[in-house]
């Protein structure tokens, strides 16, 4: 009877402990990235300039470049392909030289519909970044983002969208698209 | 001293009443005009409009005339000769008078609204004319929506006839046709390209059996390509055999490109769309700002400069008028206008000129609707050529240009013309919603070899058919009227 008390004990010491190793892990990257905004480090161009952020969190030394570009052709059809993201996402700025490596898929922020596509990019530097690209849109204008880095594409894309839902950009972005 | 902070005031009140009667337009009030007069016009059955044509058939002078597809409100207009709502396509319209233009035909279009629809782009060529035409025939080119280039026959032009279809395409837009050879420069969509709109050549000298020759398009946008995608393709004009060139227009209102081009070796060049092969038949290229695109690239070759007469060398240069295309309402962008660019030394083109309506004139940024150019004339017939350019210029309406030194084009004349209870709203996002205001949109312009000028509005508002007066009737070298 003691010893199936101390064993019974030590299962719970254990699982308490696990519970708690559970809580102090660290946390899946969306819950965990935390972007840190720098200056917009691209050159000026026909559209007017975003913002920019660089992961200090589980996606560390990825960087997020974000942007509304207002005045898109397809009012009806929006995003309609992955070739109108390789277009428009502004993997471009980073590198020209890019490619994708996979179909892209549909992604939703806020109210807006799009696609986001992954990419390997040979960088000015010699090394190879994975990025994704995602573009959405609202009407006649768009929203892009870019997000590149040297981590592993999945991780970087979950903690991009999840910053992308957060209230701080929605309204941003929002307010960007309307030309504030 | 009270007297003249009375007067004062009143200038100021004077000022203000200017001002804000100068931004606004009304039904009703009359158009605005310096050398140019109204001739006719009709209502265009209230269809938003792209591209006119004027053709002269027989003893008549019929335009064509490509309209977008419908509005949210109006998605398919009634067509009152039918009492059937269409979805925007054709006009086709006797100019024979113009003063009383008689509205033939609504050919409809593909369904959609904007550019998702309608039949923006139409040329026309005589059958007569084509190597293998039916010499009775006259052949409408034109856009169907997004997917498909039509030919029809209009030798009636009340009845077309449909003779063929190039279909299964992502997209189209701002065609040209060479008449003498039949050769037709697409802009396309073709599905498995990486731009929304490139160039598909065909020879279409027998339109009732299209023969494709090739596609083309920058490196970086053909199928299976990687990387940085170039600017699309808006638009093409050919000088034919004899000139041997094709002036390629590439961007909208951002990022545009003049592309010159061998003709010969476009046609008869490898044509598999490898990036060697497409970069084959460039003999230059000339990127622009990024806040300017290339709607329209409109070659004139051979043009005498009084100013370099007495040179012993570059008396005559080969110019390009480049058009911007404005595309957001109320200045939200960077302003498109109107270029000139000296193309003598094909392969070192150079910018050498610029026009743009003054914004303060009309306060055009907060009239409503886009401001700005769009498109020019693009007839080369000599009433006009190399002499007088035509720009639709949107909210600022049309625009004449006295371009005999094109190193100082300088506008002679201008015709904003009245709003109708027709014309469409334009609207601007603002906190909780938007707001629109209603102004002309003049879209595109062209002319006849009688001289007569002819704009077509965006926001519904028809066709209004102008002539020269006074001073820019003079510059035109136009009897007096």
């Amino acid at each position: 009877m003691r010893r199936g008390a101390a064993i019974a004990a030590v299962v719970f010491a254990l699982g308490a402990s696990g519970v708690g190793a559970y809580q102090l892990a660290p946390a899946p990257a969306e819950e965990t990235a935390r972007w840190r905004e720098i200056a917009w480090p691209f050159p000026r161009d026909g559209w007017s300039a975003g913002r920019a952020f660089r992961c200090d969190g589980a996606c560390a030394g990825a960087e997020l470049y974000l942007r509304a570009k207002r005045g898109f052709c397809n009012c009806d059809r929006g995003v309609a392909d992955d070739d109108e993201v390789d277009r428009v996402a502004d993997i471009d700025l980073i590198s020209p030289r890019f490619a994708a490596v996979a179909p892209g898929e549909e992604v939703g922020i806020g109210a807006m519909h799009g696609r986001a596509r992954r990419y390997d990019l040979d960088m000015p530097d010699g090394a190879r970044h994975a990025a994704i690209g995602i573009a959405v849109s609202r009407r006649c204008d768009l929203f892009v983002a870019a997000t590149q880095g040297r981590g592993e594409a999945g991780v970087m894309q979950r903690a991009a969208l999840a910053f992308l839902e957060t209230q701080e950009i929605k309204t941003w972005v929002m307010a960007a698209l309307d030309g504030k | 001293m009270f007297r003249c902070v009375l007067t004062a005031a009143g200038l100021v009140l004077f000022a203000c009443s200017t001002a804000a009667h100068a931004q606004k337009q009304t039904i009703g009030a009359p158009p605005e005009a310096s050398n140019m007069k109204l001739v006719g016009a009709s209502d265009l059955q209230a269809r938003s409009a792209y591209q006119p044509t004027i053709h002269h058939q027989g003893d008549r002078w019929i335009a064509y005339i490509g309209h977008h597809g419908g509005t949210d409100d109006v998605p398919a207009p009634v067509n009152p000769m039918t009492g059937q709502a269409e979805p925007n396509g054709t006009s086709i319209v006797d100019v024979t008078d113009p003063a009383r233009p008689k509205y033939l035909r609504h050919l409809p279009g593909q369904e959609g609204k904007y550019e998702s629809g309608g039949a923006q782009m139409v040329r026309i060529c005589d059958g007569k004319s084509l190597p293998k035409g039916d010499p009775n025939a006259v052949y409408m080119l034109r856009t169907f929506g997004s997917q498909a280039h039509e030919i029809w026959n209009v030798a009636d032009p009340a009845s077309p006839v449909l003779v063929t279809r190039i279909d299964g395409l992502k997209d189209t837009h701002k065609s040209w046709w060479e008449c003498d050879t039949g050769i037709a420069f697409l802009v396309s969509g073709a599905p498995d390209w990486r731009t929304r709109r490139m160039t598909q050549v065909y020879d279409l000298s027998d339109p009732a059996h299209p023969q494709k020759i090739r596609d083309f398009g920058l490196p970086g946008q053909e199928p299976g390509s990687t990387g940085a995608v170039p600017t699309e393709l808006h638009g093409p004009i050919s000088t034919g055999p004899q000139g041997n060139r094709v002036y390629f227009g590439y961007g909208t209102n951002k990022g545009g490109i003049l592309q010159i081009v061998d003709r010969d070796k476009l046609l008869n060049g490898p044509k598999e769309p490898t990036p060697d092969n497409l970069r084959y038949p460039e003999i230059s290229r000339m990127p622009m700002s990024a806040f300017n695109g290339a709607h329209t690239t409109f070659p004139m070759l051979d043009m005498p400069v009084a100013e370099f007469a007495e040179d012993k060398d570059g008396k005559t240069r080969d110019i390009v008028m480049i058009v911007d295309e404005a595309i957001l309402n109320e200045c939200g962008e960077a302003r498109q206008m109107v270029w000139f660019a000296d193309v003598t030394t094909e392969t070192r083109p150079m910018m050498i000129s610029s026009y743009t309506v003054p914004e303060a004139s009309g306060q055009f940024c907060r009239r409503g609707g886009r401001f700005g150019s769009h498109s020019a004339n693009e007839s080369m017939a000599p009433v006009y050529y190399k002499k007088m350019a035509f720009i639709a210029f949107f909210n600022a309406g049309v625009r004449a240009l006295d371009i005999r030194d094109p190193y100082h084009p300088k506008e002679v004349g201008y015709f904003v013309p009245s709003i109708t209870s027709a014309t469409d709203k334009r609207c601007i996002p603002i906190e909780g919603g938007e707001r629109c205001k209603v102004a002309i949109q003049t879209n595109n312009v062209e002319t006849d070899d009688r001289g007569y000028v002819y704009i077509v509005d965006r926001a519904n508002t028809g066709l209004h058919i102008l002539e020269l007066t006074g001073p820019a009737r003079a510059a035109a070298g136009l009897p007096k009227t």
